[in-house]
């Protein structure tokens, strides 16, 4: 499979680390010579240093022959164009466009339907927005997503002293919570990622992945030890284009809403937008500010300046005036293991989305959603189950599934069903997988083998 | 300043004012009235005028840009003029003795305030009654404005002359062009007077005073043909329907001009505009339920007369169905505060306007939330665009200058030998356009008592309110002056 991706940015180096890593054909197109030297020293890519938006670019870089255009350079302008010019060029191309500009938002139908064709229009401020809010009300969650249009979420969940599971194996669970239990994909203790199986046990301090469908998540938390919380009062830090979404969307839930913004024409610019958000201008780290403005008392602190440290300080220093619900905005994956020591768990990263979201649409089969988590180090992916892969009409124990992924749930008609030995996987059924990093590929190929199904 | 450039408009204007009394004139020969000879007089005189001022001044190549400075200057010194010449079939009837008292009820009606020195109506002339509520229907929606619609003479500098006449703190132009818009306006306001005609004649009254009523409702003048005004009717349908087109006027023109072109809920969209029918419908209610038992017995009375006063003064019309001196302490205070409050931006009406008001309670809130936030970032909105800095300033400067000008006005008149109340009913009457005041002003009451100087100094504040203060004031301020 060849794949171009225009833009050597933070989220064009990553998605093309990780498509090189699964050994796609990958040509990266950008005019920064300094980006485009830092990607070909570290990957085992194509490089074209040149304007991605020009059509001699992109018939040299071979679009004819290319199975999907990820245009993902920071302008949206120049993805747009990028787009219509492959459109032009070679129609059968699969095309992917980062856009963030909000006031696109309401074109994006037309945008597929009309010139340039774009399949995919990926924006992560939302996504991001979304994730925000899904981790808020879940007081103790690390990461929440969403399968099956929201019907069903998966969260991941630090285990207290205090939760009744302490200490539980996994097959005790059908014995004590019975068809209700929780399905738990993944277990994560010691930084290391564990694929459990029935006699895995979970401890306190264990950080715990599990799937349940979201009318039940909250009875769900009950048995963990946690109970949803509703956000009254909520304080951003950063009105950038995330910091922005956020409050107009905390307006429409009327969720009272405060934002400290550093850029004093920022700051005109939201309250120019705003309707009842509170702007503050301030530094986000300003101890002064935060007493000014009651920090203590928000239901929820969240720092989504561009800047890593200043979020993790803003949170640090929330929590040290008893906020218990902080969400951090982290740009940088290399930071990921470090935050759970200091208390920094629930964590968002825009760029992680942007991935997250364009390597869903890269996979190959029916892959419906396809979600990392802790930083890429494992996947949750929603498919369905094609007829012609060897997942479908067998008994699950039949099936030698790849050493660290697991089938967490089947989805069967609306139903969620848990998988025993002597389940079998209908054609068209949607399942939710979990693979460590490592086993993703095999997973992939147990899923559309045998034919190249693209 | 370009004298001649302003002598010229001046002139073109008043040479319309004189055509334009030829329609008392028709109306006087109709009836065949011996005064008409006071129309000639008045119309070979304003014309005359006017084609001096014309000639005088020599059309020069750059006449074509004013500036904000001149166009304001313009404006007011073709208003003076105006209602000065306007003043001369007045002078000329039977019923005026000095030139003071014309004068006075020129002003009056130029500025759609509606205040009169003749003690009886009724005896007057047909042709001179036509001319009075003429001339507020003329002075409604705007001289300039109706001279934009219909003469191509002032070009691109109109800009500046409609900004200085339009009655609202951010002038609105509908279409592209500046004539265009103009003539707009001028056919809503046209189409809505023709209606309010249709309507009074369904209810049973002669075409004469239909007319006069129709010519003085939609400008929110409220010069009646009759000495005790609409309730010489006592048809609670007459009220209904004046009261209905009173707010029809007390909105602003543009959202009609939406409206009728298919915008069925402009009227709902519009803060300045939900804000001003609440504001009719909360008032009339209080009212009603204050003078319910205390003045009238039946609730349905109490209604019809509260909503006819509350909606006559708010929009600043000034018509009467009810003595409203005898109405409760509270009633009167609201009507008071009426006075100040006004009719929308953009509307026929007086007063400061809702939307200053509006503007002003936001910008006090937000100066209260800027103590307690004092970090915070926030701006004046309405309808969900911020108002500009210069703007704001101008709003709460014009709010200033108003209560500045009520109070000194107000001052000076008791300075005259009035007493208190009468003289700040008066001058608030007069500020805001609308007509009576309190004490020996009255609903049931005129200003022929007033005193020469008092006369003068409150035709004053006609002008000054029609033309909203700034347009007028600004030939005081000596820099004006400066080259």
């Amino acid at each position: 499979m060849k794949i171009i991706i225009v833009g050597a940015g933070e989220v064009g180096y990553n998605i093309a680390g990780r498509l090189a890593s699964e050994n796609k054909q990958v040509i990266v197109i950008d005019k920064d010579p300094d980006a485009v030297r830092r990607l070909s020293e570290r990957l085992d890519v194509q490089v074209i240093l040149a304007s991605g938006s020009n059509p001699k670019t992109l018939i040299d870089a071979g679009i004819k022959e290319t199975d999907i255009l990820l245009a993902v350079t920071d302008s949206d302008e120049t993805n747009l164009v990028t787009c219509l010019m492959a459109d032009l060029i070679s129609p059968t191309t699969k095309k992917l466009a980062r856009i963030r500009n909000s006031d696109f938002d309401s074109y994006y139908d037309r945008f597929k339907k009309e010139n340039p064709h774009i399949d995919t229009i990926i924006n992560p401020e939302i996504e991001v927005v979304n994730t925000i809010k899904r981790l808020m009300v879940v007081p103790g969650a690390v990461d929440v997503g969403d399968f099956a249009d929201g019907r069903v979420k998966y969260v991941g969940i630090r285990l207290d002293r205090h939760s009744p599971m302490a200490g539980m194996k996994l097959f005790d669970f059908s014995l004590k919570f019975g068809e209700d239990r929780p399905l738990i994909a993944a277990i994560i203790r010691n930084n290391e990622v564990i694929v459990p199986k029935g006699d895995n046990n979970i401890e306190s301090g264990d950080l715990i992945y599990f799937v349940s469908e979201t009318e039940k998540l909250e009875k769900m938390l009950t048995l963990f030890g946690k109970k949803i919380i509703p956000i009254q009062r909520a304080l951003i830090i950063g009105g950038g284009r995330i910091g922005e979404r956020l409050a107009k969307s905390f307006e429409t839930d009327s969720i009272k809403t405060k934002i400290i913004e550093s850029d004093i024409g920022r700051c005109h610019y939201l309250s120019e937008r705003m309707e009842k958000t509170v702007v503050l201008h301030g530094d986000g780290s300003d101890q002064k500010l935060f007493l000014e403005e009651n920090c203590g008392q928000n239901d929820v602190v969240v720092s989504v300046t561009n800047d890593d440290e200043t979020n993790i300080l803003v949170s640090l220093l929330a929590k040290n005036m008893g906020v218990k619900n902080t969400i951090t905005r982290i740009g940088k994956s290399t930071y990921f293991p470090l935050l759970a020591t200091i208390g920094i768990e629930k964590v968002v990263s825009p760029r992680l989305s942007a991935v997250s979201s364009i390597l869903k649409e890269v996979r190959k089969g029916k892959v419906l959603s396809d979600m990392s988590i802790l930083g890429g180090r494992g996947e949750f992916i929603e498919a369905i189950a094609l007829e012609t892969s060897d997942i479908t009409d067998q008994p699950l124990k039949k099936i030698s599934f790849p050493k660290g992924a697991i089938l967490v749930c089947i989805l069967r008609n609306g139903q969620i069903m848990i998988p025993a030995g002597n389940s079998v996987v209908n054609p068209n059924d949607r399942i939710i997988m979990f693979a460590v990093k490592h086993a993703v590929k095999k997973l992939e190929k147990l899923l559309t083998v045998k034919l190249d199904f693209f | 300043m370009r004298w001649q450039f302003i002598a010229r408009i001046t002139g073109i204007l008043l040479f319309f004012l004189g055509l334009s009394m030829i329609a008392p004139l028709l109306v006087s020969l109709y009836y065949h009235e011996l005064a008409f000879g006071d129309f000639i007089h008045s119309i070979a005189i304003t014309t005359i005028a006017g084609i001096i001022l014309i000639i005088g001044s020599k059309k020069r190549g750059s006449d074509d840009y004013i500036n904000q400075k001149e166009g304001m200057a313009t404006v007011a010194l073709a208003w003076m003029a105006i209602t000065l010449f306007g003043a001369l079939p007045f002078y000329f009837g039977p019923e005026f003795t000095n030139f003071t008292d014309a004068f006075f009820e020129s002003v009056s009606g130029f500025t759609t305030t509606g205040s009169s020195v003749m003690t009886n109506i009724q005896g007057a002339t047909k042709g001179l009654l036509f001319w009075r509520s003429f001339i507020q229907w003329l002075g409604g929606m705007g001289i300039i404005v109706l001279s934009l619609a219909i003469l191509p003479f002032l070009g691109v500098g109109g800009i500046q002359l409609y900004k200085a006449e339009v009655p609202s703190p951010v002038p609105d132009k509908l279409t592209p062009r500046l004539s265009d818009s103009a003539k707009i306006l001028w056919a809503v306001y046209a189409f809505l007077t023709l209606a309010e005609i249709i309507f009074l004649l369904g209810g049973g009254m002669p075409l004469f005073e239909a007319s006069c009523h129709a010519f003085t409702t939609l400008p929110t003048g409220g010069f009646s043909p009759k000495n005790a005004s609409i309730a010489h009717y006592n048809s609670t349908y007459f009220d209904y329907v004046i009261v209905v087109f009173m707010v029809l006027a007390g909105i602003n023109f543009s959202l009609h001009y939406q409206m009728l072109r298919g915008k069925t809920l402009a009227f709902w969209q519009d803060t300045e505009c939900r804000f001003f029918l609440g504001l009719v419908l909360v008032l009339t209610l209080i009212m009603t339920w204050n003078i319910y038992g205390s003045v009238y017995t039946s609730l349905k009375d109490a209604f019809r007369f509260a909503s006819f006063q509350v909606v006559s003064i708010l929009t600043t019309t000034g018509f009467g169905t009810a003595d409203y001196e005898i109405f409760p302490g509270l009633s009167q205070a609201l009507l008071f505060v009426c006075m100040f409050i006004g009719a929308s931006a953009g509307s026929t009406g007086g007063g400061m306007k809702c939307a200053r008001v509006i503007v002003c309670c936001k910008y006090c809130y937000r100066e209260l939330f800027k103590i307690i936030h004092p970090r915070s970032i926030n701006h004046v909105k309405i309808d969900n665009t911020v108002i500009p800095n210069e703007i704001l300033r101008s709003i709460m400067g014009f709010l200033a200058l108003y209560i500045s000008l009520f109070i000194g006005s107000g001052i000076l008149l008791a300075g005259m030998g009035i007493d208190m109340i009468t003289a700040f009913g008066a001058v608030a009457s007069c500020i805001g356009n609308i007509g009576p005041g309190f004490g020996s002003v009255g609903p049931t009451e005129n200003f022929a008592h007033m005193p020469v100087m008092g006369k003068w100094l409150l035709a004053w504040c006609m002008l000054l309110g029609r033309l909203e203060i700034y347009t007028v004031i600004i030939l005081f301020v000596p820099e004006f002056w400066k080259k």
